[in-house]
This record gives C-alpha cells, structure tokens and sequence, in this order.
C-alpha cells in the first residue's frame, strides 16, 4: 500500500457528517474524505497509483466532467471548498506516505486555506461572455448603409475598395458599440458581485466582437440579479449574444494571496 | 413597451459549459495550485491537443519532478518544451528573445497573432508555439527600415509597434514586449539598417488624454481604480489595463457638466472631478491636473435642451 497515492479534487473545511458519500470521480472511482482534523481542514481524494491521467481529447473531456462534477456535488453540500486543478497527485515520499504528506501540507497552510475558505463560503462563480454581432452592430449605421447602396452602382474596381472602406467602418461601429456596452455592463455588476475578473473566451466566432468575458464571485442569493442584469442588456441590445455559465464552484477565485482585488489596491 | 423578461438562468450543462471547463480545470493558475502539492500536475497528456497549457513543464523537469515518470513521457515533455524555441541554424545565435506578435494584414482582414519575437544575428523571427507556425521572418541583412510607431487603441492605451520594410519590399507590423530594446538591437546588427524617426502621434484634437483615476462603484463601496482617460470629439473613455475593454464610456449626451471638488482621491491634490451625467448619475474621476479634466470635461457637455435626446449607453454617439 505504501506505493498508493492520492488524487486530490479539492479542500474543504472538516465538519461531521461525509459529504463525499456517494460522490464519484474519475473513472467512477469512489471518493472520500481525508481529514486533517488538526487543521480543521479536509481533502476530498481518491486512492489511486502514483501515475497521471493521460489520454486523448475525448477521455479528458470525459474526466473533466466527472471531476467537475465530483467537486460540484461536494460542494452543494458543504457551501465552501476550493478545488484543484486536473492530475494533482500527492505520491508517497520517502519518508511518508501520501497520507501523511497531504495531512503534514495542510497542517503547514490550515491557517490561510482556513481563511480563504471562510471568504468563499456560499459564494458561487458565475462567467459571462457577451458578444456583438458584427453585422448586426451596424445594421443602422446610416454610413455604412449608404456605402452599400453606392457599392450597387460602380464598377468592380471601386466596389473593392469600397467594401474594404465599409468593413473598417463595420468595425469602428462594432468596437465603439462593444466598449460601450461592457462599460454599462461592467458598472452594473461590479455593483452586484464581489469580484469580477476578466478572461480569455474559450469559444471564438469571427462574425462576433468580444465585449465581456469574465469570471464573476456571486453570493448566491445574486445569481437572480445578475441573471436580471443580462436579460436587460440583451433587451437593449438585440446584436448582443450572451453566454451566461454556472453556478460553479469558485474555480478562479482559489488564490491564497489578495493581490490587486484588495479595496484601493486594483488598476 | 414589451414586458421585461425574465432574468436569465446561467447553464451548467456539460455540453455548453465543456470548453470552459476543460479551461478552467487544466489551465494552471485558474484553480488551486500548490508547490508541495504539485508532484504530477501539469503532466502532459499525451495526444491531448487540447491541454490548455503546459506551463510550468519546464519548471518540472528542472526540477527533475518528472523524474519518476517513464522514459517516453519524459522524452515528449523535453521535446515539447524545446520545440517551444526557435531551432537555430548552425553557427546563429540567439540576440534576443521576448513575447510579442505580428500583425496579419491579408486583404480586408487584419488581426494581430501573438508569438515569440526572435532575433538571432541571422534573422528575426516571430514564432507561435501551438499550433506552430512561422508567422514572420526576415534576414537581418534583408530588412531596410525600421520605424517605432505608436499607436493609442480604442480604449486609450498608447502601444509602441515595430515596423519593419525589407529590401524586397514587404512590410510588417510587428508588437513586441521591448520595441526600444528590439530597435536598437536590430540597428547595432545590421548598421545599414535605416533607423526612421518615431512616426509622429499626438493626442486627439482638441482633446486630452493621460492617467485617470476612475472610482469604479462596487458592491463592497467604491474602489478607486487607475487607467487611462481621453477625451475627445467621442466623449469620455477610461479604461484599466487590466480590462479587455473601457470601463467607462461617456457620450458627449452623457456628460451634463463637470465640476471640480474637495474630496479625498489618489491624486490631484485632494481634489476630485465630480461628472454629472445623464443617466449614471454623478461619476466620481481623479487627476493629476483635475481643472484640467474638469474644464475639457465641461466644454464637452451638451449644451442645454440637447441631453433629453441622449443615446442610451451603449449605443454610438452621433459624429458630426
């Protein structure tokens, strides 16, 4: 048994009662709960050889899914943890079994870990990405119509730099009606949630701009309003696409350390 | 007027959420991640195409973290970070190496692909790593100018750009982590290299640009953010450099007037510049020359009788 290791899907505060009772993870494996009573803190784990998952895209996406929805599943019913990322393994040292190692590490850390998962406590991420449609940004602009209607009536010649002429100004329309939006919408839910970051999107389409994609940490009594937020902006704005994920756990909120967030401190 | 509808309902179905989780639990940084913990994370997957980043792989295997790993594994994880580089000709070395990116200007289409700007005493080569692609080179030898260009983005930020023209004629845009270091450093190689002045770049017309403290309203109180301000023909656009877009944007509709006042701020002397506007209320900014802003800020305003016409946010103020 020595040679065992632990996968770790994420930490959570120790407390009676199991909450990784019938909870699965990767492959269907059986998940429980490490305890690191001392620290006041627990590890939810399966057992499991020292090696990493390795596979093609569509076992990792499989993976993904049973680890997202272990971690998911645990923390519905606690209200607090902080989950890892994917193949975090904690493997038998020399000294010490996996066990221990996890036990001595979260001992090491319980206080900050301990604080951190105070601050997350019934809070949920949230990630909203708003889109323009590029065309549909400037169906009305009275420029760009009229440099169609002129494309109608010359020759090939002028036609192409004509429409060249039109998608720079499609997208000076696009840009100015993007920055304008996220401006509104940021305002508005930086007012509602306690910490907004900006993110890279996962899903591109060149017939769209980008004008919001972030990461939100909601109480979860705010997922309505925020919810209420982005059924208006989509009412104001018909070109405006929107893509609203969750509640998740609060995957981009696990850092340790207040860095720029901190009141005065951001920008 | 249609009824409002209701409030969205956010979406946990792995079908649409797929990408963003494959994302956010692979990408490093985005979930807990801890030294100690760390003895596999990061591994590659092998045939994975779409691990999001295999950062900190060269930190293990410097590390030896990936000691305990076979063979195989170990070798693709050296030749995936080493495929990362530039492959050197023989006899080249490498001058300098930063982040960086190019500027595809195909037709109508132009965008800017990041990469690794290499310059070796051969060449300069920018390179993306995955998928991997050449997406400029050009002999040192080759190239007949170079020319810093700076050029300030829809949200105010003045970016400084390399650009480069080659003997046979083509030219190339190119954004680089230190364009000044990457401009001197190409003239010192290639002494009949024309080094053209910075082309010229002023501020908007008649309008004014420089830091500015915005006090961003939030859930737990205000929070005084730094970015950059300009003001211009447009209106009011302030944004922080770490937002993908401006946090906010003030129509000429949208400002009433502006006024300067005694207030606490992290800048200006004690003073702040308080902008009435249409609909978001009074918004609170700082600078470091508040009457400045103040008195631009008012020349902005719409003149009386024109603000009951104003754009709804968002939407594009009408250019005269």
């Amino acid at each position: 048994m020595s040679d065992r290791a632990l996968y770790v899907y994420a930490l959570l505060p120790d407390a009676p009662g199991d909450p990784a009772e019938g909870v699965t993870g990767l492959d269907g494996r059986p998940l429980r709960l490490l305890r690191a009573p001392g620290a006041g803190l627990a590890a939810l784990v399966h057992d499991g050889p020292p090696e990493p998952f390795e596979g093609g895209d569509e076992k990792v996406r499989r993976w993904v899914v049973e680890q997202d929805r272990a971690v998911v599943a645990v923390w519905e019913r606690t209200g607090a943890v902080l989950p890892m990322t994917f193949n975090v393994l904690v493997a038998p040292g020399e000294d010490a079994g996996a066990e221990e190692r996890l036990r001595t590490w979260l001992g090491e850390h319980a206080e900050e870990l301990a604080a951190r998962l105070r601050e997350l406590e019934g809070r949920a991420e949230l990630r909203v990405e708003l889109t323009v449609d590029r065309e549909a940004a400037t169906g009305d602009d009275e420029r760009a119509r009229a440099l169609e209607a002129e494309m109608q009536t010359r020759s090939p010649g002028m036609r192409r730099l004509l429409a060249k002429k039109l998608e720079g100004l499609r997208k000076e329309a696009t840009e100015r009606l993007a920055d304008g939006i996220h401006a509104d919408v940021r305002r508005r839910l930086a007012a509602v949630v306690e910490d907004i970051r900006d993110r890279t999107r996962t899903v591109r389409d060149p017939r769209e701009a980008e004008v919001l994609s972030a990461a939100l940490l909601v109480p979860a009594g705010e997922i309505e309003t925020v919810g209420t937020v982005l059924a208006d902006v989509q009412d104001s704005h018909p070109a405006v696409r929107v893509r609203f994920l969750g509640p998740w756990p609060p995957y981009s909120f696990t850092e340790l350390t207040e860095l720029a967030s901190g009141p005065g401190a951001a920008g | 007027m249609t009824q409002p509808r209701p409030p969205m309902k956010p979406t946990r179905d792995p079908r649409v959420t797929l990408d963003d989780l494959v994302e956010v639990l692979l990408n490093k940084g985005a979930v807990l991640h801890l030294d100690l913990i760390v003895a596999v994370a990061d591994i590659p997957l092998i045939g994975v195409s779409l691990r999001a980043a295999i950062a900190g792989m060269e930190t293990m295997l410097e590390y030896g973290m990936l000691r305990q790993w076979d063979e195989s594994t170990r070798a693709w994880a050296e030749r995936s970070a080493g495929r990362r580089e530039l492959e050197l000709r023989a006899g080249e070395t490498l001058v300098t190496r930063m982040s960086g990116g190019h500027l595809l200007e195909e037709g109508v289409y132009t965008g800017w692909r990041p990469g690794g700007v290499h310059l070796t005493d051969q060449r300069l080569v920018v390179l993306r790593r995955d998928p991997r692609e050449v997406l400029f080179e050009a002999g040192v030898r080759d190239l007949r100018t170079v020319q810093l260009e700076t050029e300030t983005t829809v949200g105010g930020e003045q970016r400084t750009r390399l650009r480069v023209a080659t003997l046979d004629g083509r030219t190339a845009l190119l954004s680089a982590a230190d364009p000044h270091g990457l401009h001197d450093a190409l003239s010192s190689l290639n002494p009949a290299l024309t080094a053209l002045p910075p082309a010229p770049q002023g501020a908007p017309p008649g309008g004014l640009e420089g830091h500015l403290w915005y006090q961003e309203p939030r859930r737990g109180g205000p929070l005084w953010r730094g970015g950059k301000g300009r003001l211009g023909p447009t209106g009011l656009v302030w944004k922080s450099p770490l937002d993908a877009r401006p946090g906010l944007v003030l129509v000429p509709e949208e400002i009433l007037g502006a006024r300067v006042e005694p207030g606490r701020s992290p800048g200006g002397d004690g003073q702040l510049v308080v902008v009435e506007t249409a609909s978001h209320g009074e918004v609170t900014l700082a600078a470091e020359e508040p009457r400045r802003w103040a008195a631009a800020l008012d020349a902005t305003a719409a003149p009386e009788g024109t603000a009951g016409t104003a754009h709804p946010p968002g939407t594009p103020g009408a250019v005269v």
